[in-house]
């Protein structure tokens, strides 16, 4: 049962984020992209086949295991959603720094100004985000 | 008994060069030096690698001392050490140009750690034996390549990364549900195991393989993503004019690669043992991956040998042109994996020396041996053509061919560079691209393909067209105005001189190459052998671990 | 020199609800990273937590309330570009951190507990009778390099974006 539920709520998930992958505003495809890697961390988590079985965590010792799910998939979880976490503050950071170069975050707006701005860009350096 | 720190020299050298040069960010001379030490460092722990691997045989290091398939396995063998030799003398070519290129601001800011990073990333790529470090491993290089595209922060630059920043986003996303589905149909993520239990489901117990087409097309659509093979291709330009030139030349010349390496790894040798069953699919024959696989890789080299080549011929812009080229070259090099995967379902022989090796079919070997030349061709002769452009750039102050003119005249020694590196994308003999384009046409031959043969013709003229139409308008005639008051720095000119001899000389002693190629080919084709060296052996009790309660 | 009062534009409410929670936000996020090694935590929740509650003391006080009057620091311009100073301790604080992650991987090469393996693993346990046992793992010291590397990196981003 709790597959079908996360099956649904996986497809749900993906078809939001695919939508505003495709929108024109930049701030939500971002938010689109992260929303669909973190449908893709939903999906690997129903990967360890959810059968109400416990926790993966041993008491102290690791006497009386009792049978839990994988926890493989969570530990890759952890980090996928670790290195998302870094990718979706760039994307933001990123976001903002081309709004400041142009004034907007429309996509088609962004796509005009490609014939304008041919001009081999200025090397003109600053920081920008840089972690 | 000690495990071969070897393996991961190369590894830990670039990491540590790294971040190093992270904290000294405070002294730009102190962080140039290490930078360089590092590289130079870097080198040698992978020349001793290689010779480690060619004297012994394929290495592996099991992190933590956790063993295969439970821990994180790093494998070196024949295949992971050809691509991470070339690799690295572009990565550190490069990283020498950069240092004199890019401005100190630049230099301060982050550019020395976000370079190795992003070169602790292909490193780790290249020799991981797991599919899931894999991922991050891509996720190290690309993360450190999002921000040194967007270097300059201007205008285009970051448009140019938003778009290269959404789709390897996108791209991430959909390797990790790939990844995801590979565990649960298999049920590891060790490669060799992987490879293993594809290879005997039913003594793994493992009910069904059917997913592992789909998936394996998921994954290859990353990997195409990253190596920009038409229709996957459109970023590649706009990222590349972005980046400074140093980095636009470790993308064409190493990052691609690395989605190449993965393509001929995963293919090759884990999933091409797989039975999935007869393909029912119109116009597909065969029960593996590959056959799959064959035709549509084949296909999609050949549009972009075209589109690249096509696209290539009336741009304005030298690193616009060296752009399109690469998606173009980019198609010669997956155009012979085609024709290996055909090699490989339909049991193609091919003389000697690639018939020799034992046990898989001699086109298979050709093909995959075609494709290495060619990466090693197009790594060092596209590295050395940006780095030339950068160059140009630096001493007239424009990349557009219609400013340029008689740099020949003005500055002959960076012209006999750029002129050796494009002579050798054409492939004239001696040069390294002669052979590579060579053996594609021998493997399209030895295949039969008509289409391939056609293609790759057509793609050969394209590439003649576009390198003599950028050479007769940027090089000769007239010097113009810019390039009349062209100064150009030494130590840029060097960097592109030491690349054209590279193409030179390895062309020139091609035989230890092709020796090395075809070893790397039979290495990246024995799934079997592959297996005995990681020894992913559960049947032994669970963990080896060290000191884990 | 006037005596600058900071957090004018903030009510009392959340000022003093700051005063209270942030202690607790640390103290938790340093029981986190310390259980980290076998216990749900570890370095990088606990890095987070520590940025987050950062974040909450810059965003109801202000950056040059931590800067000046908890560091003595100025706010001094960097690359053209005025830039808490923090932001370039952060970036050290960063940079720190992977040294010390990747210095532990590279110390466990060298001991027969870990079996020479990079990143390998060991932990010990002292029996200081009657009053605890004192459980040390090697996976600590990983763990303190990431939190480092979470803090550093969190606030280097607030504090630069902040800035902006």
């Amino acid at each position: 049962m709790t597959e079908v539920v996360l099956a649904a709520v996986l497809g749900f998930l993906f078809a939001v984020g695919t939508f505003l992958v495709l929108r024109r505003d930049v701030v939500r495809v971002v938010w689109g992209v992260s929303i669909i890697s973190q449908a893709a961390n939903v999906y690997l988590i129903t990967m360890s086949s959810l059968g109400g079985a416990a926790v993966p965590f041993v008491s102290a010792g690791g006497a009386d295991a009792p049978a839990t799910v994988d926890p493989l998939v969570q530990a890759l979880v952890l980090t996928a959603i670790v290195i998302g976490f870094g990718t979706t503050a760039f994307a933001l950071v990123l976001t903002y720094r081309t709004y400041e170069e142009h004034g907007t975050i429309d996509m088609l707006e962004l796509a005009d100004g490609t014939e304008e701005a041919e001009t081999n860009g200025a090397v003109a350096t600053d920081g920008g985000a840089d972690e | 008994m000690s495990p071969p720190v070897a393996v991961i020299a190369p590894l830990l050298v670039v990491l540590f060069t790294a971040i190093l040069t992270a904290v000294a960010h405070r002294s730009l001379r102190v962080q140039r030096a290490l930078s360089v030490l590092g590289g130079v460092a870097y080198l040698g722990a992978v020349a001793y690698l290689f010779a480690r691997v060619k004297a012994e045989g394929t290495l592996v290091y099991q992190l933590a001392d956790w063993r295969a398939p439970y821990g994180v396995t790093i494998v070196a063998d024949d295949l992971s050490v050809f691509m991470l030799a070339f690799g690295s003398f572009v990565g550190v070519a490069a990283l020498a140009f950069a240092v004199v290129y890019v401005d100190e601001v630049g230099q301060r800011v982050s550019f020395h750690p976000l370079y190795h990073f992003m070169l602790v990333g292909v490193t780790g790529s290249f020799l991981t034996g797991d599919i899931f470090n894999l991922f991050v491993w891509f996720e190290v290089m690309l993360m450190s390549s999002y921000v040194l595209v967007v270097f300059y922060s201007g205008a285009e630059h970051t448009r140019a990364a938003l778009q290269y920043v959404v789709l390897n986003l996108v791209g991430s996303a959909l390797m990790l549900v790939a990844i995801g589905g590979l565990y649960a149909t298999v049920g590891t993520l060790n490669m060799a195991d992987m490879a293993r239990r594809l290879a005997d489901p039913a003594a793994f117990g493992i009910t069904t393989l059917a997913p592992v087409l789909g998936l394996s097309v998921v994954l290859f659509v990353v990997f195409a993503l990253k190596a920009g093979i038409v229709p996957f291709h459109w970023w590649v330009p706009a990222a590349y004019r972005a980046a400074p030139a140093p980095v636009s030349a470790a993308l064409a010349g190493v990052v691609k690669k690395v989605g190449i390496y993965a393509i001929i790894r995963l293919y090759f040798t884990v999933f091409a043992p797989a039975d999935l069953g007869e393909l029912a699919l119109p116009g597909f024959s065969g029960s593996g991956p590959l056959a799959y696989f064959g035709p549509v890789l084949l296909v999609m080299a050949i549009a972009s040998i075209l589109l690249g080549g096509v696209a290539a011929v009336n741009r304005d812009d030298i690193d616009d042109l060296l752009a399109y080229s690469s998606v173009g070259q980019v198609g010669f090099i997956v155009l012979p994996l085609a024709l290996a995967a055909f090699g490989i379902v339909a049991g193609v022989d091919a003389p000697a020396p690639y018939g020799d090796v034992a046990g898989v079919s001699g086109l298979a070997v050709l093909g995959v041996t075609a494709a290495l030349v060619y990466s090693l061709n197009h790594g060092l002769a596209k590295s050395a053509l940006f780095l030339a452009s950068g160059a140009i750039y630096d001493a007239t102050g424009t990349s557009r061919l219609d400013r340029l003119g008689g740099l020949a005249e003005r500055a002959p020694v960076l012209s006999g560079g750029f002129f050796v590196a494009a002579i050798g994308l054409v492939g004239i003999p001696p040069l390294i691209g002669f052979f590579g384009k060579f053996l594609v046409f021998d493997a399209a031959a030895v295949a039969g393909s008509e289409l391939a043969l056609g293609g790759a013709l057509a793609g050969a003229i394209l590439t003649i067209t576009y390198v003599t139409r950028a050479w007769n308008r940027g090089f000769w005639g007239t010097p113009t105005e810019v390039v009349d008051a062209t100064r150009t720095n030494r130590t840029q000119v060097a960097v592109v001189v030491v690349l054209a001899i590279a193409v030179v000389g390895v062309g020139v002693a091609f035989d230890p190459v092709l020796e090395a190629a075809i070893e790397g080919a039979a290495a990246a084709l024995d799934t079997q052998g592959y297996v005995d060296a990681v020894n992913p052996d559960t049947t032994t009790s669970a963990t080896s671990g060290g000191g884990h309660a | 020199m006037t005596k600058r009062r900071y957090g004018d534009d903030t009510t009392v409410i959340a000022r003093t609800a700051t005063r209270i929670v942030s202690p607790i936000i640390f103290v938790t996020a340093i029981a986190l990273l310390l259980q980290g090694h076998n216990l749900p935590g570890g370095g990088f929740i606990a890095g987070v937590l520590t940025a987050a509650g950062f974040a909450l003391i810059y965003i109801i006080f202000g950056i040059d309330y931590v800067q000046e009057t908890l560091l003595h620091r100025d706010v001094e311009p960097a690359f053209g570009l005025p830039r808490p100073a923090l932001a370039a301790d952060y970036r050290a604080m960063f940079a720190l951190g992977l040294l010390v992650a990747a210095g532990a991987g590279v110390v466990a090469m060298f001991f027969a507990d870990t079996g020479f393996a990079f990143l390998g693993q060991h932990d010990w346990l002292y029996d200081v009778k009657p009053l605890f046992k004192f459980h040390f793992a090697s996976a600590f010291a990983f763990d303190l390099g990431v939190y480092l590397v979470v803090v550093g990196g969190l606030l280097a981003i607030v504090s630069v974006v902040g800035a902006e």
